[in-house]
């Protein structure tokens, strides 16, 4: 139970990447009318994005 | 004949009129009459500051909270302006800091008429745990977790592996305030790696009570801006809890733990594990933490009367070596 727990906490920035930046980031899209580029919809890209964004944060221990 | 301590002996006002002085006996019994003499003095002039109203703080804590949550339908269905929003949220998350520490110390009373410090009526008990868990819910931080870390905090400050906000150390201000982000970031031994450590090294059930409590929150902010964001409310979200909580942490850490603390190379005795200092933002946006001094010494002294309590006691702290210099002599 604990290590799944760390195993899940550890992953949080990956969760916080599909659970909110990628909503976010569809939802400003949609109020400044963008659409999502490279002929992706707006839901697509901003999956990707949040994932790719919070995989990256798992990986190097920094948004930034 | 036992060496005297000259250390000690400068840093008395010999001129005070506080006790007879023990001369021309023994010089380091007339610096502990003398010592003793201050502490009573301290101490009673301490005192006068214990007692007071402590209940704006609980309604001010509710008020937050229930204004905090009221942003949420209030941004969802454009009532207000995202960024209006987002300014109330942070200072709702500061202020609940502050409403929240007083639970920590226990401060809050149901009777005013007695003394914080003293013994607490499980009213009083309850009054603190209430102001203290809903203060800090707009900063996800559990009311237990913040009390015990707060609590190591004070017992061992400036201490590199014991007290649990030393990991806010930095050389300036702007390196702190680069701290206070970077000390958040998920690969970090920042504050949540710290506090964890702490707790774990407390091992009282308390302790392990308020990991579970801070796992539950991790996860359940997690859960909760999730479901916001894909119910299509992720802007409000963003702008009423999620950004208001990192600029409000920011300020906390800076504000209320590098500032007084800095640069925590200082002595950890209780006189010399703060610092007094001249705030170029003044005395309302610094949140009085000028006068830090006085909470680590009489913690159950409310923080709206540190300032008072420090210029009256400030005659007994310069004649206990703590610098008062920064500080013009009257307020």
């Amino acid at each position: 139970m604990v290590f799944v727990m760390q195993r899940l906490v550890k992953m949080t920035p990956f969760l916080f990447g599909i659970g909110f930046i990628a909503p976010l980031l569809i939802q400003i899209m949609a109020l400044g009318g963008f659409a999502g580029p490279w002929g992706l919809s707006r839901a697509a890209f901003g999956l990707a994005f949040g994932a790719g964004w919070g995989l990256l944060a798992v990986w190097r221990g920094r948004w930034l | 004949m036992s060496k005297i301590d000259f250390d000690i002996a400068e840093r008395i006002d010999w001129t005070a009129d506080v006790a007879p002085i023990a001369w021309p006996g023994d010089p380091e019994a007339a610096a502990r009459t003398q010592l003793r003499a201050l502490r009573k003095e301290e101490l009673a002039i301490a005192r006068g500051f214990y007692k007071g109203a402590s209940w704006p703080y609980a309604v001010i804590s509710l008020a937050g909270f229930a204004t905090w949550l009221a942003l949420f339908p209030l941004t969802i269905l454009h009532l207000i302006n995202p960024l209006a929003a987002c300014l109330v949220a942070t200072l709702i998350g500061i202020g609940g800091f502050i409403t929240g520490h007083e639970g920590m110390h226990g401060n809050l009373r149901w009777n005013t008429s007695k003394s914080a410090g003293k013994s607490q009526t499980r009213r009083d008990l309850l009054l603190n745990e209430w102001v203290g868990w809903i203060s800090l819910i707009p900063i996800v931080i559990p009311f237990t977790v913040a009390r015990a870390t707060h609590i190591a905090h004070h017992t061992h400050c400036n201490d590199p592996v014991r007290d649990p906000d030393y990991c806010d150390h930095a050389p300036n201000s702007w390196a702190a305030l680069f701290k206070t982000w970077y000390n958040r970031q998920p690969g970090v031994q920042g504050v949540q790696y710290n506090y964890g450590r702490v707790l774990r090294a407390m091992g009282t059930p308390e302790a392990e009570a308020a990991q579970r409590h801070g796992l539950l929150y991790h996860l359940g902010f997690l859960a909760a801006l999730s479901i916001l964001a894909w119910t299509g409310h992720a802007i409000a979200a963003a702008m009423v809890w999620w950004l208001p909580r990192q600029l409000a942490l920011s300020y906390i850490r800076f504000t209320f733990s590098w500032a007084p603390h800095h640069p925590r190379t200082q002595a950890k005795g209780r006189y010399g594990n703060t610092r007094v200092f001249r705030s170029r933002c003044g005395h309302l946006l610094s949140a009085g933490m000028q006068y830090h001094v006085i909470h680590h010494l009489y913690p159950n002294i409310m923080i709206h009367k540190n300032k008072a309590a420090f210029y009256a006691l400030r005659p007994v702290l310069e004649a206990r070596g703590v610098d008062c210099s920064a500080l013009p002599q009257r307020d």
